[in-house]
């Protein structure tokens, strides 16, 4: 019974490690832009396909290297193609719903994601159908009876590890200090000669990354991808950042914790639990929003006339 | 096809009623005719210049404001006229369709769209309040009366108000959270209850799962069923003429609501709302209750949709009624204009068939319609016709 625990709360946290990957992005977004990036989990999503073809190359070009350092050396290669493919959507589409009502930009972001998902269908070559995913890699340790894939541990650290450094961007760097002069007041940031610009751009340009990673550690748990599993990841994604409170770091840990773990709960609690489980979650959502209507840690809003 | 009496006034011209006439009668034929002959072009060629004329057309419209004031003005004198001509039209068209049933498909899913866009609008335009859930309601009215009608035998009309009524009572549930949560906040509660109702349909047993419900009976009105085609002054329509008529009688009913609605109290309620919801509870405005009222409306519109649709094509599934149905709705008022009636409508005709359309392009239109989605939101945040002033009688 200890061993089955043990695997539940693995499992757990590695489901709470990829979705936060996705969550800050929003979370960073929101609280840098004041837009819903919607598209967020589709610019992902674009990540595994970007490393799936990085892994052909770099075999075909008689690299030195197979396996799990090919599949890093993708990895890598798609975390810098994702970000920039960020930082090129923001000057390209983003940047001109800067003035206009929330509602446009989350539509036009809708339709982006649209855009990118019909992209990679037809650009890539049979991109309709599922692609297997290799595993990062397939080594388990035995504690006990309890086994454990260095794969979960991977991500794990990879996203504490990310978290941290993020904080630290933001707390101990100059960049860092004029991203959250944006986020507090675009206007004022100007006049201390702060390029809102520049900062979007970088802004873009972690939050794609970081959400690459997110996206590459969801298929390889998963052994598979298909150009269209930036939607849902992206909704989860988004969901938990919103219930931990939008623009909150803390937030979107916390809110896709708790998603993780009503996710894992159904699977193991819940007969059919596979199937219910995007119900269980939603409801969640929802249940969370109407006690605490800007999310667990946000802020509350007080209206101005 | 589109019936504008949405026209208030401009800059009155007075000088010669003929000439208004001549414009409405104009502005009506003329675009029933362009429409037409998009329905039944299927060369590409003949397709991309249709969609290059009216391009020119909304060019033109844009660049010169005073244009679109003179028809708008002429609408507005010729107001009676131009009902009539309009019903004339929407009445007559199904003698001009050559009798060709992918025509008739496609103007009835337009038209049903067209319903679920005015639906929307309510909120969205009138009040701004995001929902993502239209899709949500549209099935819940389209299951609710399938389910009657397979499992109780219910017939079509009895299931009309039933949906309606229980679509209705999920949207006020729905709107429960309006009341605290607002902006990103309640679009993702609309977004959570709407995959919640997709997955409850897909996996519940008698909802049929993932397959859906077949088999769902034609109405039948005064013995004449609607599975069997209409002979009347020696023509012969095929059967989707009765779906037709259908459901232009449900666009007429939703203009007339939604016409009412807007110059009532209640529209100048939601539009308050939209401008300042604290400024609107100041001047003495129930916010939650017109709130509410507004996911009310919606759910109960949606349901009428959903009930036609789903005895027109007689068999429905979850997937009809995603998220990205939604999502499309949604992109129609947009694209459309908030809060104009006509413009709505226009929007949700042109979201239908232009996928429908760039077939010729078959793996790509997804990603074209996408593409013209966000250059249309770039180059007219505004729609393709904003709101206009109200009008409340009175000749300036």
């Amino acid at each position: 019974m200890d061993a089955l625990l043990a695997q539940h709360l693995l499992n757990w946290l590695v489901l709470g490690s990829i979705y936060t990957l996705i969550a800050l992005g929003f979370s960073l977004l929101f609280g840098v832009l004041d837009v819903i990036h919607f598209s967020h989990g589709d610019v992902s999503m674009a990540a595994p396909f970007v490393a799936l073809a990085a892994i052909q190359a770099v075999t075909a070009w008689a690299v030195p290297l197979t396996g799990t350092g090919a599949l890093l050396l993708a990895i890598l290669i798609s975390m810098a193609a994702i970000g920039f493919l960020g930082v090129v959507l923001e000057w390209l589409v983003m940047r001109r719903f800067r003035a206009a009502p929330a509602m446009m930009a989350l539509v036009a972001t809708v339709a982006l994601g649209t855009v990118i998902r019909e992209l990679i269908r037809t650009l890539y070559p049979q991109g309709s159908n599922p692609k297997p995913f290799p595993a990062i890699t397939t080594e388990v340790i035995r504690l006990g009876d309890i086994v454990v894939p260095v794969f979960s541990l991977i991500v794990i650290a990879v996203s504490i590890s990310t978290v941290i450094a993020l904080f630290a961007l933001l707390n101990h760097t100059r960049v860092g200090v004029r991203i959250r002069a944006v986020a507090e007041d675009r206007a004022v940031a100007r006049l201390m000669a702060i390029r809102p610009n520049r900062i979007f751009a970088v802004t873009f340009f972690i939050a794609s990354a970081v959400g690459a990673v997110g996206a590459v550690f969801f298929v390889s748990h998963a052994g598979v991808v298909r150009f269209d599993y930036g939607v849902q990841l992206g909704l989860i994604g988004f969901s938990a950042a919103v219930i931990g409170g939008l623009g909150s770091m803390q937030g979107a840990i916390l809110g896709s914790l708790l998603i993780a773990g009503i996710d894992t709960l159904v699977q193991i609690g819940v007969p059919d639990g596979a199937s219910y489980r995007l119900v269980f979650i939603f409801a969640l959502v929802i249940a969370v929003l109407v006690l605490k209507p800007s999310g667990i840690l946000g802020k509350p809003v007080f209206e101005k006339v | 096809m589109a019936d504008i009496t949405q026209a208030t006034p401009g800059l009155l011209n007075r000088n010669g009623a003929s000439a208004n006439l001549a414009i409405v009668a104009g502005v009506e034929l003329g675009s029933a005719i362009l429409l037409r002959a998009f329905l039944l072009s299927d060369e590409t060629a003949v397709i991309v210049a249709l969609l290059a004329l009216m391009g020119a057309i909304f060019a033109a419209l844009q660049l010169r404001p005073v244009l679109e004031e003179r028809i708008v003005a002429a609408f507005h004198d010729r107001k009676r006229f131009a009902t009539l001509l309009g019903i004339v039209i929407v009445l007559a068209c199904p003698f001009f369709l050559q009798g060709s049933g992918y025509a008739f498909h496609l103007l009835i899913v337009s038209m049903l769209y067209a319903v679920l866009a005015l639906a929307l609008n309510f909120q969205l335009g009138s009040a701004n309040i995001p929902n993502f859930a239209t899709g949500a309601s549209y099935g819940i009215g389209a299951y609710t009366s399938a389910l009657l009608a397979l499992n109780f035998g219910v017939s079509f009309w009895l299931t009309l108000p039933v949906a309606a009524v229980v679509a209705t009572a999920f949207g006020f549930l729905l709107g429960f959270p309006s009341m605290r949560t607002k902006e990103s906040y309640l679009a993702l509660v609309t977004i959570a209850f709407g995959i919640v109702a997709h997955q409850l349909l897909n996996n519940f047993d008698w909802t049929g799962g993932p397959n859906g419900l077949v088999g769902i009976p034609a109405p039948e009105l005064f013995g004449h069923s609607f599975a069997r085609p209409i002979e009347a002054f020696g023509f012969r329509l095929p059967s989707q003429a009765n779906f037709y008529y259908l459901s232009a009688a449900l666009v007429g009913l939703s203009i007339v609501s939604a016409k009412r609605l807007h110059e009532s109290r209640v529209g100048l309620a939601w539009n308050a709302l939209r401008a300042d919801p604290l400024a609107a509870r100041c001047q003495g405005i129930d916010v939650v209750w017109y709130k509410m009222l507004a996911f009310g409306v919606d759910a109960f519109l949606a349901a009428f949709a959903g009930t036609i649709y789903a005895f027109y094509v007689s068999y429905i599934s979850p997937d009809n009624f995603t998220f990205l149905v939604s999502v499309t709705i949604m992109t129609m008022v947009i694209v459309g204009g908030m809060d104009n009636t006509l413009g709505v409508i226009i929007g949700a005709f042109f979201l239908t068939m232009l996928p429908e359309k760039l077939r010729i392009f078959s793996d790509y239109r997804l990603l074209f319609v996408g593409v013209v989605v966000i250059l249309f939101l770039i180059l007219r945040p505004q729609g393709l016709f904003p709101q206009r002033a109200r009008n409340y009688g009175g000749k300036r």
